[in-house]
C-alpha cells in the first residue's frame, strides 16, 4: 500500500478566513480504499478542512501544502478539483432557485466527461443513469424536477448530495455530515450509496458526530480533531470510546501545536 | 434636438384618409423627449437619435429583403417586416382577417380600434402617427390554430415606422408573438401596437428583442381589456443600443386582468428601458407585474412601474416587483415604481431588489465541476427565466431563457 500515491497528503496544513487560522498544522494521508472518520467537537474546524480542500473563496492555507493524487490542490481551480475527482458533499447544500436537478446534473456530468474527453451523454442515457441511480436512493421523478435544494428537507438534501456523489464516482469523497437530519432508514439507504461507491478504488472522509453511520461504513481509522487538527487516532472502537467519554478528555491530553 | 426636428422630411400621402392622420400626428407631435421630459428622464432618446436615423427613404424593397433568417420551431401563421416594410403577400387563414394598416384605416372596420391613444402623453405615438403607412390589422375572429408570429429583420440604416393593430374577439385565446433582429446598423424603429382585448378573451403576447449594437427601439403597447378579458405580455429583451419598452394596460371592465412580465440582459453599454402603465378603472380588476433585468458592462437598465387605481376600481388587485443583478461595478439601473390608488378596498404591492450573483451558488457549481463561467451563465439564465415561469405554451417557452 505505502509504495502507492496517496489520493491526499495533507502536511503540517494552517489554514483558514482572513480574519482567523482554523486549520492548525494539520497532517492527514489517505490512500486509495480507505475509509477515514473525523470526529470532534463542535467549530473545531471539521468543515472548514472541508471547504479549504474544496477551495471554497475565502478561504487560504498561509503554511504547509495538500497534494491530490500527487497534484498541488492549492494550484487547481475549485472545477479542476471537482474533475479529478474531489467530492465534498455539504453540511449545509446550497439552495438554487431556477435550476432544476435534472439540468443541474446533466451540466455537471457532461463537464466532467468533457475534462476526461468524453462526449456528452445523450440524453436518453443521460435519463436512464440519473434514475437508476436516485431509484437506489429513493429519489422521486418529482424531487429531480425541482430547483436544487429549495425547500427540500434536511434528509432529502443529503441524499440528493448522496446521488450527486454516486453519479459523479470521486476518488476522494469528503462527506461532512452526511448522516445529520437522515432518518433511520434514510440513514441505511444513504449509506447503502455510499458503501456501494466505496469499491475499492476510492477513499473516502468521513465527517461526522455519530458513530452510527460507522456502524454501516466500517472506517479504517477514526480521527478525533480538536482545536483545528487531529489529537489521536485510532480504529473503530475510538468512536465508542468517544461515545462514552465525550470530546473534554482527550482535548485536556493533547498538545497545543498552534501555527 | 431642434436640428433633429428640422431634418425630418414629413410623409405627405396622396390618400386623404392617410393625409389627415399624417396631418394630426404631425400637430401632436411637438419633440424629441429628452432628459427634462419627466416620463423619459432616465432614457433621453434625443440623445442617441442622428438626422439620418430619421431618414425614411433608406427602406429597402421587398424583393431584396431576405427573410428566412428565422426558422421557427413550430407551426405559426408569420408576418414579415423588413426594415420596416410589411411583406404584403401573407397568408391568413379563415380564424384571422388580417390587412395591411394603410388598407385597414379606409375601412370602416377598424374604427372603433384605432388610434385611441392620447397622443399628447406619447410622443413616439404622435409621430408614429404621422408617418402611418406600414403595419398590420389582425382581427381574431376565432381561437388560431396556431400563433401569430410577426418577424422584424432590420438590416439597413434609417427609420422604421409600424404601426399595428390586435383585436381578440370575444372569448378568443391567441398568443401573437413579435421577434425583432437586427443588424449593426443606426437605426431608428417606431412601433407602436394597438391592442383590444374584448371580453372573455385572452391574448398571450411576446416579443423577443435581440438587434445589433447600434437599433434605438422604441416601443408602445397599449392595451384595452374588457369584461373578463386577459392581456398577458411576456418580453426578453437583449441587444440594441437604447430600447423603451413601454406597456400601458386600461382595465377597463370588471375581471379584466394583465399579466405583464420582462427580463432583460445587458452587455456593453446597452440601454434597456420597461416602462408600464396598468390602470385599473373597474372593480374586480388584477394585475401582475414581474420585472427580472441583468447588467453586466457599462449597461444601463431602467424600470418605470405605475399602477393607477381608479376610485371606483374596489376590489382589485395590482402587483409588481423588479428584480436585478448588477454584474460590474459600471452597471446601472434605474428604478422608479409609482402607484396610485384613489379606491380603498384593494390590495396592491411593488417591490425591487437589485445584487450580485450569490458566491456560495456559484461555489456549489464550481465543486460539481462547472467551471466559473458556465456557472454564472446557468444562474444568469435561471436569474431571468423566473419571468417565463408561467408561460404555458411550451413551444414558445423555448424561446426564453431556461435553465
Ligand atoms: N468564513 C468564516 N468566517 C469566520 N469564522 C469562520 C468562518 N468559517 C469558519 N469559521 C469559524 O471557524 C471555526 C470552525 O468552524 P467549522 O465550521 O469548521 O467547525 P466544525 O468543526 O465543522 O463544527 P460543527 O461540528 O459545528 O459543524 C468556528 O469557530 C467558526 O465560527
Ligand atoms: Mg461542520
Amino acid at each position: 500500500m505505502t509504495n502507492k500515491t496517496p489520493v491526499l497528503e495533507i502536511k503540517n496544513l494552517c489554514a483558514g478566513v482572513a480574519s482567523q487560522e482554523i486549520i492548525q498544522n494539520l497532517s492527514l494521508t489517505i490512500y486509495e480504499g480507505q475509509v477515514h472518520a473525523i470526529m470532534g467537537p463542535n467549530g473545531a474546524g471539521k468543515s472548514t478542512l472541508s471547504h479549504v480542500l474544496t477551495g471554497k473563496p475565502g478561504y487560504e492555507i498561509s503554511k504547509g501544502e495538500v497534494l491530490f493524487k500527487g497534484q498541488d490542490l492549492a494550484k487547481l481551480k475549485i472545477e479542476d478539483r471537482a474533475n479529478e475527482g474531489l467530492f465534498l458533499i455539504m453540511q449545509y447544500p446550497v439552495e438554487i432557485a431556477g435550476v432544476s436537478f435534472m439540468t443541474f446534473l446533466k451540466h455537471a456530468i457532461n463537464k466532467k466527461r468533457a475534462y476526461q474527453g468524453l462526449a456528452p451523454l445523450s440524453a436518453p442515457a443521460f435519463i436512464k443513469l440519473v434514475h437508476e441511480e436516485a431509484d437506489k436512493l429513493n429519489i422521486s421523478d418529482d424531487m429531480l424536477k425541482r430547483a436544487v435544494n429549495v425547500g427540500f428537507s434536511g434528509g432529502e438534501k443529503k441524499r440528493m448530495e448522496t446521488l450527486q456523489m454516486a453519479l459523479l464516482k470521486p476518488s476522494l469523497a469528503i462527506l461532512d455530515e452526511a448522516d445529520s437530519g437522515l432518518d433511520i432508514d434514510a440513514l441505511k439507504v444513504v449509506s447503502k450509496g455510499i458503501n456501494d461507491l466505496n469499491d475499492g478504488k476510492r477513499a473516502l472522509l468521513i465527517i461526522t458526530h455519530h458513530q452510527d453511520l460507522l456502524d454501516y461504513i466500517e472506517p479504517d481509522f477514526v480521527h478525533v480533531f480538536a482545536n483545528g487538527h487531529i489529537i489521536k487516532t485510532g480504529d473503530k472502537t475510538l468512536a465508542y470510546e468517544l461515545e462514552a467519554k465525550g470530546y473534554t478528555d482527550f482535548i485536556k491530553e493533547a498538545s497545543c501545536k498552534s501555527c | 434636438m431642434q436640428e433633429l426636428l428640422k431634418n425630418i422630411v414629413w410623409l405627405e400621402d396622396d390618400n386623404p384618409v392617410l393625409f389627415a392622420w399624417h396631418q394630426k400626428g404631425r400637430a401632436a407631435f411637438k419633440e424629441f423627449p429628452t432628459k427634462k421630459t419627466e416620463a423619459y428622464k432616465y432614457t433621453p432618446v434625443s440623445e442617441v437619435l442622428t438626422p439620418e436615423m430619421l431618414n425614411v427613404k433608406s427602406h429597402v424593397k421587398d424583393d431584396h429583403c431576405d427573410h428566412g433568417a428565422h426558422h421557427l420551431p413550430f407551426d405559426a401563421y408569420e408576418f414579415c417586416f423588413c426594415d420596416g416594410h410589411l411583406h404584403r403577400h401573407f397568408h391568413a387563414g379563415d380564424d384571422i382577417e388580417v390587412l395591411p394598416i394603410d388598407e385597414a384605416v379606409k375601412t370602416n372596420e377598424i374604427g372603433a380600434y384605432f388610434a385611441k391613444i392620447d397622443l399628447a402623453q406619447y410622443p413616439f405615438a404622435a409621430l408614429n402617427t404621422a408617418f402611418l403607412k406600414e403595419g398590420l390589422f389582425i382581427r381574431i375572429h376565432k381561437t388560431p390554430q396556431k400563433p401569430i408570429v410577426f418577424l422584424y429583420h432590420n438590416k439597413n440604416r434609417g427609420f422604421k415606422n409600424i404601426r399595428n393593430v390586435i383585436v381578440a374577439d370575444k372569448g378568443v385565446k391567441a398568443e401573437w408573438i413579435e421577434m425583432f433582429e437586427g443588424k449593426d446598423e443606426a437605426y431608428f424603429l417606431n412601433i407602436v401596437n394597438e391592442i383590444f382585448v374584448l371580453n372573455e378573451a385572452k391574448l398571450t403576447h411576446h416579443k423577443l428583442q435581440h438587434e445589433g449594437e447600434e437599433a434605438v427601439h422604441i416601443a408602445l403597447s397599449d392595451a384595452h381589456v374588457k369584461e373578463g378579458g386577459q392581456y398577458q405580455s411576456y418580453a426578453f429583451e437583449k441587444g440594441g443600443k437604447l430600447v423603451r419598452n413601454e406597456t400601458h394596460v386600461m382595465l377597463n371592465q370588471e375581471n379584466a386582468s394583465a399579466r405583464v412580465n420582462a427580463a432583460y440582459h445587458l452587455l456593453r453599454k446597452c440601454h434597456i428601458d420597461t416602462t408600464t402603465n396598468i390602470e385599473h378603472l373597474s372593480e374586480n380588476t388584477r394585475s401582475d407585474q414581474l420585472v427580472r433585468g441583468v447588467i453586466d458592462d457599462k449597461g444601463h437598465g431602467v424600470f418605470q412601474g405605475k399602477i393607477h387605481i381608479a376610485p371606483d376600481a374596489q376590489k382589485t388587485e395590482g402587483y409588481q416587483i423588479h428584480k436585478a443583478l448588477l454584474l460590474s461595478d459600471e452597471a446601472k439601473v434605474d428604478v422608479k415604481p409609482e402607484l396610485e390608488i384613489f379606491a380603498d378596498d384593494v390590495k396592491c404591492s411593488h417591490g425591487a431588489t437589485s445584487g450580485d450573483l450569490n458566491q456560495d451558488e456559484i461555489f456549489y457549481l464550481e465543486s460539481r465541476g462547472i467551471d466559473e463561467t458556465s456557472a454564472r451563465q446557468v444562474l444568469v439564465n435561471a436569474f431571468l427565466q423566473a419571468a417565463f415561469d408561467d408561460v404555458e405554451n411550451p413551444d414558445i417557452k423555448k424561446l426564453y431563457p431556461s435553465d
